[in-house]
């Protein structure tokens, strides 16, 4: 890790949904040209820090470098050519309804580049081919399955050949079969576009197949960062109940649970 | 990137540099598109300098060979650094284009 550059810094950072405090104060860095995945529980605050990564939400305080400029910090048009840089797979894929397939992924490029229409026809066929969707250009979203849409999403992702590509929670809704599969298409973009893919997830087939860094959270908090191997030796008992899937030991005494369901 | 004419043994060659991304990429089409149309054949083109080709380059390259092809002509790739060439063999294209080391093996074949 001490000879990589980083493309992504994250130093303190703190954010609220209301009172309620989700990151604590949290640091880390992204390794350039290679695979992390943000792993943590249901609720742990990974995909709220992925939204922080985008640029979507901005934290009560604390940098987010990219690249080495502070998009917490960004006005919107500022962001706006940083996010040209990234690609994102939303975990409903995020696709427009509306449109065909072709459309969806022509979009980013009619909107942010010159380049003629017969150009990004070909595009939209590389892209959907890449993805395995060579032929369903003229198909609507509501016509595909769950991991198509997924790939589609993927294949918009990537229509502006970004430098970051994030996934929040690629596998969630496949199966192991079309999971695998998409595992297996994220290190192909990392190993020969030499892409920084940052993945949320909490499905640990998935992390042992794609990661090369691993960021655990845990209550807002980050309880590991290293690499695979690293992660495999940790001695943190909350990495250690997460790997060996060991659920929560109870969280109130008795008393306090009456107390609680009573109102008091 | 930039776009330099040559002219080797009645050959013609396009001579790229830099990186071909898609702010680069309307200015490549527009300057290959022009000779496809007077049907130069063959035409070379020296990707030696070239750092980077992103996808909208790749695309640009198959609407210029698709052009070739119609009338018969020759569209001939030479010198590809390596990163270069990994995103042809990537997208399987390196088995369609004709690829050469050099521009002189290109210009002698």
């Amino acid at each position: 890790m001490t000879e990589m550059e980083d493309a992504i810094k994250v130093n303190n950072l703190v954010t609220h949904y209301g009172d309620r405090v989700i990151l604590k104060s949290i640091s880390f860095a992204v390794p350039r040209g290679q695979t992390t995945v943000i792993l943590g529980g249901s609720g742990c605050g990974k995909s709220t820090l992925l939204k922080h990564l985008i640029g979507l939400l901005r934290p009560t305080s604390g940098q987010i470098l990219i690249n080495n400029g502070n998009i917490a910090a960004m006005n919107e048009g500022e962001l706006d050519e940083i996010r040209k840089k990234m690609g994102v797979l939303f975990q409903g894929a995020a696709l427009l309804n509306s449109m065909t397939l072709a459309d969806n992924v022509a979009l980013p490029l009619r909107e942010h580049t010159k380049l003629e229409d017969s150009t990004i026809q070909i595009m939209v066929r590389m892209k959907l081919d890449l993805v395995g969707l060579s032929g369903f250009e003229h198909f609507f979203p509501s016509q595909l399955s769950g991991g198509m849409k997924k790939r589609a999403g993927l294949a918009r992702a990537m229509a502006l050949d970004p430098e970051f590509l994030f996934f929040d929670e690629p596998s969630a809704g496949l199966d192991p079969v079309t999971a695998a599969g998409l595992d297996k298409l994220i290190l192909k973009l990392r190993d020969v576009f030499k892409m920084t893919i940052v993945v949320v997830t909490h499905e640990l087939p998935s992390v042992f197949m794609i990661a090369d860094y691993v960021i655990m959270l845990d209550l807002g908090d980050v309880v590991f960062a290293g690499t695979l191997d690293e992660l495999r030796i940790s001695e943190h008992p909350r990495v250690r109940m997460f790997l060996e899937r060991r659920p929560e030991t109870e969280v109130y005494s008795p008393e306090d649970y009456f107390r609680f369901i009573a109102g008091d | 990137m930039t776009v330099t004419l040559k002219e080797m043994n009645g050959k013609k060659i396009m001579a790229l540099a830099g990186e071909i991304d898609m702010s680069a990429s309307p200015l490549l089409r527009k300057e290959l598109m022009a000779l496809v149309k007077k049907k130069t054949d063959p035409l070379l083109i020296d990707f030696e300098n070239v750092s980077y080709i992103d996808s909208s380059g790749i695309a640009t390259f198959v609407e210029g060979l698709k052009g070739m092809m119609a009338f018969g002509g020759k569209l001939k790739l030479a010198g590809m650094p390596s990163g270069v060439k990994e995103i042809f063999s990537f997208s399987k294209l390196d088995r369609v284009f004709e690829i050469y080391g050099s521009i002189d093996d290109a210009i002698n074949s």
